[in-house]
């Protein structure tokens, strides 16, 4: 096998490393027990913890990126008990998450509704009306429950949100 | 009486009423005294993915809210709980980190201070009520109903900070609903994940997630199921009709209850105090046996 080297990029492990610490994915050594435990693998065998983390210490992550399946993962954290290297493999998808999000990659559109929603609201969501078993609509008000105030109201406060999180649906 | 500052999170004063409700109508009557915490807003775990730092600060912000306060937080959800305990534990372990956000809350006029207890319902449940309490409280027993109880993965990991569940299985979930009269045992992969978190990527394979829950509890004979954490009811309860039909199986139906829910039942409530109208998943089969009508 050769590999492609101008798709090697040495920046990524280390911008990699810095996200992930205390976690160490330079010490994975492939036996793939994150990938056994996988909750995500289970169901959608082509995403495997073992070969993300292989591929992000060698700097391959382009066909990663592109793939868009690092969002597939479903946090469950298995992957970080099972590793008898305390590699965490779920950090090392966090840290490609927010690596490919800084190079312009876009998340899947429900996560941008919901960045969108906490910088104008403070809530993933606005408060929605939900079905009952009678066929009945009811919301926080009919519900009997206190309304919901706006979290963020400091300027800054807004402004800090939308410095980590503005970009991805502006 | 134990005081809690009462953290809702985002699913749940946003979609998942029938927890708020629940907790609202049970936790007082068992000596827990709850104050509104409005000014909390999203964790930002669910935004971790798009900037890790972010997520940070807005864990930092509601930590150090709380801590001005005074008061214990109670995290309803098990995505909330994970999340100020894991930025609770960073910040410790990261002066740089830490010096970063204390410059960010500072220019909204907060002041870091992560120095605040956490509590998830489940212990707020064992730990501080105890089962001893609930017990003696009960007036409707679970009696012979076979109950999965469904930690959710938050619950149990990552285990490296304080969990609800330090043990890594669902044994205080299961010791408060033997002492509500139910049935409680094993069944495969009970520590696993609903795939809420999936479903931004993929519903279909999200869904085949929670099938496989559903099938294992029934497998092995449970008639019901419950969890405290609005993501896994999302998923087992709210689309769990949705999962019947993404399947083309009808035999994936449970009925689905918050813990909180299950409680107040036991002690006495009213299935409209306990939100149960809201649930979708047939929980009148759970409640007929009780002898209790949804509509009373
Ligand atoms: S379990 Fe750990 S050491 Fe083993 S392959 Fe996965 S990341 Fe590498
Ligand atoms: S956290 Fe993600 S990578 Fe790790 S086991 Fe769960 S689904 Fe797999």
């Amino acid at each position: 096998m050769s590999l492609d080297v101008k798709l090697i990029d040495k920046k990524v492990l280390k911008d990699v490393i810095e996200l992930v610490k205390p976690h160490t994915p330079q010490y994975c050594y492939q036996c793939a027990k994150c990938t056994s435990a996988c909750s995500t693998s289970k169901v959608l065998p082509e995403y495997k913890p073992h070969l993300i983390v292989a591929l992000t210490r060698l700097g391959l992550i382009k066909e990663l990126l592109n793939s868009g399946i690092i969002w597939a993962c479903s946090e469950c954290w298995k992957c970080a008990e099972y590793c008898p290297q305390d590699v965490a493999p779920v950090e090392v998808v966090i840290a490609l998450k927010n690596l490919a999000i800084s190079m312009g990659y876009k998340p899947p559109e429900d996560l941008r509704v919901m960045a969108k929603n906490v910088v104008e609201l403070g809530y993933i969501s606005p408060p929605i009306e939900v079905l009952s078993k009678e066929f009945e609509m009811y919301s926080r008000a009919t519900l009997g429950l206190p309304q919901l105030i706006k979290p963020y109201i400091n300027v800054e406060a807004v402004n800090n949100l939308k410095k980590f999180f503005g970009g991805v649906y502006e | 009486m134990s005081k809690f500052l009462l953290f809702l999170g985002c699913t749940i004063p946003t979609k998942q009423y029938a927890y708020e409700i629940s907790v609202r109508n049970v936790l007082p009557r068992l000596g827990i005294e709850l104050v509104d915490f409005p000014e909390a807003g999203c964790c930002g775990f669910p935004l971790k993915g798009i900037n890790k730092k972010g997520w940070v600060y807005m864990s930092a912000r509601i930590l150090s809210l709380a801590a001005k306060k005074g008061l214990p937080i109670l995290a309803l959800c098990n995505g909330c709980d994970t999340s100020l305990r894991k930025v609770k534990d960073m910040l410790k372990h990261d002066e740089v980190l830490k010096d970063e956000i204390a410059e960010l809350l500072s220019r909204e006029g907060v002041k870091l201070n992560f120095n605040v207890d956490v509590y998830h319902t489940i212990e707020v449940l064992h730990d501080f009520i105890g089962v001893e309490k609930i017990k003696n409280l009960v007036v409707r027993p679970l009696k012979g109903i076979k109950i999965a109880s469904y930690p959710g993965c938050h619950m149990l990991r990552p285990s490296d900070i304080p969990r609800p569940e330090p043990s890594g299985e669902p044994k205080k979930f299961d010791a408060i609903l033997s002492a509500l009269g139910a049935e409680v045992g094993y069944y495969p992969d009970k520590g696993g994940c609903c795939g809420a978190t999936m479903l931004p990527y993929s519903p279909k394979h999200a869904f085949r997630l929670t099938a496989a829950k559903i099938r294992n509890m029934k497998d092995f004979g449970f008639q019901a199921t419950t969890t405290s954490c609005p993501y896994c009811m999302e998923m087992l309860d709210s689309k769990q009709e949705a999962i019947r039909a993404e399947l083309g199986d009808d035999t994936l139906s449970i009925p689905v209850f918050y813990i909180t829910q299950l409680v107040g039942l036991a002690i006495g409530l009213k299935p409209k105090e306990l939100g149960l109208n809201l649930n979708l998943s047939p929980v009148e089969e759970v409640l007929e046996r009780l002898g209790v009508s949804l509509y009373e």
